[in-house]
């Protein structure tokens, strides 16, 4: 959202009194952006002094109030700028922008209409409606307004980045790579769109890009907005592939420790573990992973017993790796997405 | 949570160097020339017109997008491969009676074409076919074929005159378990209990009908349903009686208790115990590993030897599968092919009990994500002493390509061993054959023109048969032994050889025609000998227990070994 603000065209409104107004809220879009928000708050200030008649600077209030975490202030902001400025389509599209990062999508939704029908073309709103499509599963539908979005404006990185995590999520990861790489154009910051295109390379058989953009990601993985709590996790996983097991197991040492409460990363420090012939630290995952639920099914039960069997036939343990050979046999298997 | 930055890379690639440089000193020090695999089709003039042909209809049933197996067979003993071609039928009705639906018999005229001797030799079959098995079953010297299908198994008897003799029913190798015929798509010959007689194990898919066929994917655009839809189905085996009929034993010996979902069958002595066992490609569920308890029956053994389900512990879409030893360890290894996304599973045989997938590790894991593989071979292709991996490539669904990331005609696949562990998919730079696509099938590897480089020959739905010649560059030596087995069984099936070369590099291939998906290869084991043209030893250890040694023997040659 902050690149959005960034990128948005100048309004018509007042133009004398906010002669350079723009300018600084370019300004505070390109510090909120880069997570400076006491920068961005250095502008406002200026913006007050110099421009206190200007209804722009409500709305960066509210883009500062945002960004700080200030929700109730934003929204106060919001609307008083949406009062001042009512035929203005952004005074809608950045509120139902706000609105759906806080998951109140039925208002969001709302208020994308209205800005649409401000102005058809407002990239916020196409991007905000598109996105509520797909969570309704209107997936074609919201994919056709995202699209719309990005072409009208290709440095749109949140539309970009909506629309290739549908890609990614339909397996198509040669459309999903295409605006993955924009949004890492637009924001090589964003350590979840380096993540996301690393693991839509891989299926392409891409594994030195892949790589690369893993790496970059992880240079980048810095605590705010774009932060990837996962990263390691896949980067560990596509290392252990390369066979470059010390690597792959540096990254899932990390992994455990940014999401001990998650499922797969035990998982997946078991298996290297395993590969590295640490037979005991494997044990010690793969029971640490059968004792965490995992509603979402990344890592399946069958997945957890096969490991364990095999786990404990090196071991030596023959009592337990017959209990999770039975279990692996009798465990019905999930059915293929085709 | 803070965002730590990991300085992996420059170790890493410093690992990488070494490997490198470590397999280039392995690859020096072997006697093989480095030579390049490649492959030339010449189906437009040899003849064989075979177009592999479906009876698709709007819905796409799912028996449309499974058949095609192919045989490579001497029918007429005269020393050159002959082909059989499976086909399908009419839907609902899986009825063959129309010419466009028969399986074909091309008979080889040793200078590259055939002649389709279909009708005279009585093969064109009935229902729907699938897969097909050759051997010589009653050890009267010629082979005889078996072939599976949705409502049909046929046994053909070898008549010694260039006919055959439907002999299903007296032989009682109809498919029929329980009063229902199952849906058979590969079948093995095998001698499970060492007495001298081939035994048929049948590798049983689904409970489809005509009547329960599911419909999936939108209108127009039919997809093949997947194997979820429908319940599994038991493997059959039937012991050899000897004289002409056979027992199902498919409860007693075991094997009916694993109720799976069946495609590719591929028999090795993983164990190295002398007793053949056996191992099941099976679709989305996980594969079986039946190991023989001493010809008394079977045990699945395929989770405890860690071949049930790939190292991410999920079963693939297991479709075909070779059982050798790729990495001249002296114990076979497997190589399944499997769909899109999957990759190719590559399990090596670590002690000859238990198995690591190693895929990824072999180089063959991102080469294969994008594949969807049907026939599999595990054979050395450049004569270079290592076996090479091949794989016949179509996605299952006619209409995958609606997701514009699937393709349905894909290319096939071919992996270069390079003799350290690892494969190179070596596909691209095998010739324009290796770039056709097509929705490829079954495929039956072979040396059709006994040049001493084993062909392929591949069917592909709606698209005229591959001939795919061996081409590949290089002078490496080689040896083709054929076996007569005279305790046991007469094609010598089961027989395991070990072979040293004069540069003492030894390799290990094991007798049988089994293997790929629903198809039937050459029952000559070959070997490429690199730069050796003279073999120093060669052992056999026939399913008898008799162990025979040659010494000595001159390379470039099909040797003739009978069983003493």
């Amino acid at each position: 959202m902050l690149v959005l603000l960034a990128c948005i065209p100048a309004p018509a409104v007042r133009a004398v009194p906010c002669s350079g107004a723009e300018q600084l809220m370019l300004s505070i879009g390109k510090e909120l952006s880069a997570g400076n928000v006491s920068g961005a708050e250095q502008i406002l200030r200026e913006m007050d002094s110099t421009h206190p008649e200007c209804a722009v600077a409500i709305l960066a209030h509210a883009r500062v109030a945002e960004a700080s975490g200030a929700a109730v202030e934003a929204e106060d902001f919001f609307v008083r700028y949406a009062e001042v400025v009512p035929n203005e389509a952004r005074a809608y599209s950045y509120h139902a922008r706000f609105l759906l990062a806080r998951g109140q999508f039925p208002r969001a939704d709302v208020l994308a209409a209205v800005a649409l029908e401000k102005d058809s073309n407002d990239v916020v709103a196409l991007a905000v409606h598109g996105e509520i499509l797909d969570m309704n599963g209107q997936t074609q539908e919201g994919m056709k307004l995202l699209e719309e979005a990005c072409r009208l404006d290709p440095r749109i990185a949140e539309a970009q980045f909506r629309l290739a995590t549908i890609y990614d999520r339909l397996k198509r990861p040669v459309d999903a790579v295409q605006h993955f790489e924009k949004v890492v154009e637009v924001d090589p910051r964003d350590a979840r769109a380096w993540d996301y295109l690393a693991l839509d390379l891989e299926p392409l058989g891409e594994v030195e890009r892949t790589d690369l953009a893993y790496r970059k990601g992880l240079a980048v993985n810095q605590p705010g907005p774009h932060f990837d709590a996962f990263l390691d996790y896949n980067y560990g996983r596509f290392l252990m592939k390369r066979n470059n097991l010390i690597a792959s197991k540096q990254h899932l040492d990390r992994a455990v420790e940014l999401t001990p409460n998650v499922r797969a990363p035990w998982y997946e420090r078991a298996k290297v573990n395993l590969k590295l012939k640490n037979n005991q630290q494997a044990r010690e995952d793969a029971e640490r992973a059968a004792n965490i639920r995992d509603p979402q099914g990344i890592i399946i039960d069958l997945q957890l017993y096969v490991l364990l069997e095999q786990i404990y036939t090196r071991l030596g343990n023959a009592e337990l790796a017959e209990k999770y050979a039975k279990l692996s046999q009798r465990t019905p298997v999930p059915p293929r997405k085709d | 949570m803070s965002g730590v930055r990991w300085p992996a890379a420059g170790s890493r690639l410093s690992l990488i160097s070494t490997c490198i440089f470590s397999a280039a000193l392995l690859a020096s020090s072997k006697p093989a020339e480095q030579s390049r695999i490649a492959f030339e089709n010449r189906q437009e003039k040899s003849g064989v017109t075979f177009v592999l042909n479906n009876g698709t209809t709007d819905d796409k049933p799912i028996i449309d997008s499974t058949l095609g197996g192919v045989a490579l067979l001497d029918y007429d003993n005269d020393g050159y491969l002959d082909i059989f071609f499976t086909n399908g039928a009419s839907i609902p009705g899986l009825d063959k009676s129309n010419r466009r639906f028969f399986n074909r018999l091309y008979h080889n005229n040793h200078d590259g074409t055939f002649t389709d001797v279909t009708e005279r030799a009585g093969v064109a079959g009935e229902g729907y076919s699938m897969g097909a098995a050759a051997a010589d079953y009653d050890n009267d010297g010629w082979a005889d074929l078996y072939v599976t299908g949705v409502n049909r198994n046929i046994l053909y008897h070898n008549n010694h005159d260039g006919t055959f003799t439907d002999v299903t029913q007296k032989a009682g190798v109809t498919g029929v378990f329980g009063n229902k015929k199952l849906w058979s798509v590969s079948a093995a010959w095998i001698d499970y209990d060492n007495d001298g007689l081939l035994d048929l194990f049948v590798a049983n898919y689904l409970d489809w009908s005509p009547e329960n066929s599911r419909v999936c994917g939108a209108p127009g655009r039919r997809l093949s349903c997947p194997p979820s839809m429908y319940k599994g189905e038991p493997n059959l085996l039937y012991h050899n009686n000897g004289d002409g009929t056979f027992t199902d034993v498919s409860a007693a010996s075991g094997i009916a208790n694993s109720i799976g979902k069946g495609m590719g069958v591929a028999i090795a002595d993983y164990d190295g115990d002398g007793w053949t066992d056996i191992f099941v490609a099976n679709d989305n569920e996980r594969n079986f590993l039946f190991k023989n308890r001493h010809g008394e029956g079977f045990d699945e053994v395929g989770v405890e030897s860690f071949v049930a389900y790939t190292d991410d512990g999920v079963p693939v879409s297991s479709m075909g599968v070779d059982f050798r030893d790729w990495d001249n360890t002296g114990r076979p290894s497997v190589f399944v092919t499997a769909l899109g996304g999957e990759t190719f599973p590559l399990f090596r045989n670590e002690d000859g009990k238990l198995f690591t997938m190693a895929s990824y590790e072999s180089g063959t894991g991102f080469a294969t994500f994008r594949m969807s593989g049907w026939g599999a071979g595990i054979y050395d292709l450049d004569n270079d002493g290592y076996k090479d991996l091949f794989s016949a490539n179509s996605h299952a669904s006619e209409n995958a390509d609606v997701n514009p990331q699937q393709h349905y005609r894909q290319p096939n696949g071919v992996f270069q061993n390079l003799r350290n562990g690892h494969f190179q998919d070596a596909s691209a730079e095998a010739g324009p054959a290796l770039r056709l696509r097509a929705a490829h099938r079954g495929a039956a590897f072979g040396d059709l023109n006994n040049d001493g480089k084993v062909d392929v020959v591949i069917s592909a739905i709606g698209s005229p048969a591959e001939l795919l010649y061996n081409t590949s560059t290089g002078s490496n030596h080689w040896i083709t032994i054929e076996t007569a087995g005279v305790k046991s069984n007469r094609d010598g099936i089961g027989t395991r050889i070990k072979l040293i070369g004069e540069s003492g590099l030894a390799q290990y291939n094991a007798v049988t025609t089994a293997g790929s998906y629903a198809s039937s290869s050459d029952k000559r084991a070959h070997f490429g000998l690199g730069r050796d043209s003279v073999v120093k030893e060669i052992e056999l250890r026939w399913a008898s227990g008799t162990v025979q040694v040659l010494r000595n023997v001159k390379a470039d040659q099909i040797l003739k070994v009978t069983e003493r």
